[in-house]
């Protein structure tokens, strides 16, 4: 017993084993090693996860096309341009932190990570105003989904401006009850895409909260920082998966 | 044994660290790349407007890949299963528009109407 106790401090003083090194390991490269592709193995469930979303989206594109244009024009470009920059920015502030963990500077990579988080709410914010207007609008796919509700809106604001809708000059292939059930089919895409999407911010927020929390208590050195680039991973894949979801849901056909 | 391992994973690059200048780089790219994918949306380029903005979106989550998400030092095992799971999704991508494409579903028929579909009357035909 006792020297299976002398044995081990040996074998630890011989190797001098970063206390993160778990004792299956050889090595803190092998360890990290073994959780990057554990991530990516991950992440690559998400991706078909998601791609089961896209192709369905693709098909209902191209079969209802028109539709698809007409309701993508009912998206808020400046909000969809916004977070798309937001979230962009919120990935640099993750590379960083992870290069702040990276480089033994503490205080860097806590600041940083907190400066995600705030990009991620603000996300979730805008996100939760482009919703509250959908619902105002009656573009909730359901028993209220009106797609004329918007135009007659827009019919009465225009009596008084001497502009037309910016729709009248097209020439629809669709009536308005055709529309009316088609771009139910977009909206539903619209909302469970972006409603998972966001789902996913906020399992990221709440990730990112525990590791501010582990790097606020200096658990991470330049040696061990494998939750912060594992959170990183995550919060970067969210980012790609908006990357593809704003032209896809905001572009549909935006030049005419 | 274990000098070997710690040896034969000295090579690959599992903590290297980016310069901050590479991360702003690829963050300007990333907005410069929002803006022309917004741009190219409001000219008309027929089917290739969708063509185009796919590109982009392609090319910027390549960069976030390999810059961010530091797919570009890690192992080839990493690569690999990053380039497995595009591969399946490109198979689930692929497949399923061939199989919908090659049913007639393209050009794509006229929407719903209620007397067509299953359950409308049947004698209206």
């Amino acid at each position: 017993m006792s020297d299976a106790v002398a044995h081990a401090d040996h074998h630890a003083a011989a190797h001098a084993h970063h206390p993160a090194q778990q004792h299956h390991f050889d090595t803190m490269p092998q360890q990290k090693e073994a959780a990057v592709l554990g991530m990516w193995v991950f992440l690559l469930t998400e991706i078909l996860f998601f791609g089961g979303l896209f192709v369905a989206y693709m098909i209902y594109r191209v079969w209802y096309f028109d539709a698809f244009a007409e309701a993508s024009r009912r998206l808020s470009l400046f909000w969809g341009g916004l977070n798309t920059a937001v979230l962009i920015g919120s990935s640099l502030t993750m590379a960083m932190a992870v290069r702040g963990a990276q480089t033994n500077k503490r205080k860097a990579t806590v600041n940083w990570l907190i400066l995600t988080m705030i990009l991620g709410t603000v996300f979730l914010g805008v996100k939760v105003i482009e919703y509250q207007d959908k619902f105002a609008n009656y573009e909730v796919p359901g028993p209220s989904f009106n797609w004329l509700a918007h135009e007659q809106h827009q019919a009465a604001a225009g009596e008084h401006a001497a502009a037309p809708a910016e729709g009248e000059h097209r020439k629809l292939s669709l009536s308005p009850e055709q529309l009316q059930r088609t771009t139910q089919i977009y909206f539903s895409l619209y909302f469970t895409m972006t409603g998972l999407h966001a789902l996913h911010m906020i399992i990221g927020i709440g990730l990112m909260s525990v590791i501010t929390w582990m790097a606020w208590k200096g658990r991470f050195d330049g040696e061990y920082y494998t939750p912060v680039e594992m959170s990183g991973l995550y919060w970067h894949f969210v980012d790609i998966v908006w990357i593809f979801l704003f032209p896809l849901l905001y572009l549909v056909e935006r030049h005419q | 044994m274990s000098a070997e391992h710690a040896h034969a994973h000295e090579s690959h690059g599992a903590g290297h660290v980016s310069p901050i200048s590479l991360y702003v780089t690829i963050f300007l790219a990333l907005m410069v790349l929002t803006a022309v994918t917004v741009g190219a949306a409001f000219v008309n380029l027929g089917q290739f407007n969708f063509l185009v903005a796919m590109i982009i979106a392609v090319f910027k989550a390549s960069l976030v890949v390999w810059y961010f998400m530091h797919v570009k030092y890690q192992s080839r095992l990493t690569k690999l299963t990053v380039a497995t799971g595009l591969f399946f999704l490109a198979i689930l991508l692929g497949l399923m528009l061939v199989d919908y494409g090659s049913k007639g579903f393209v050009p794509m028929p006229p929407p719903i109407d209620s007397e067509s579909v299953i359950g409308g009357s049947p004698d209206a035909r």
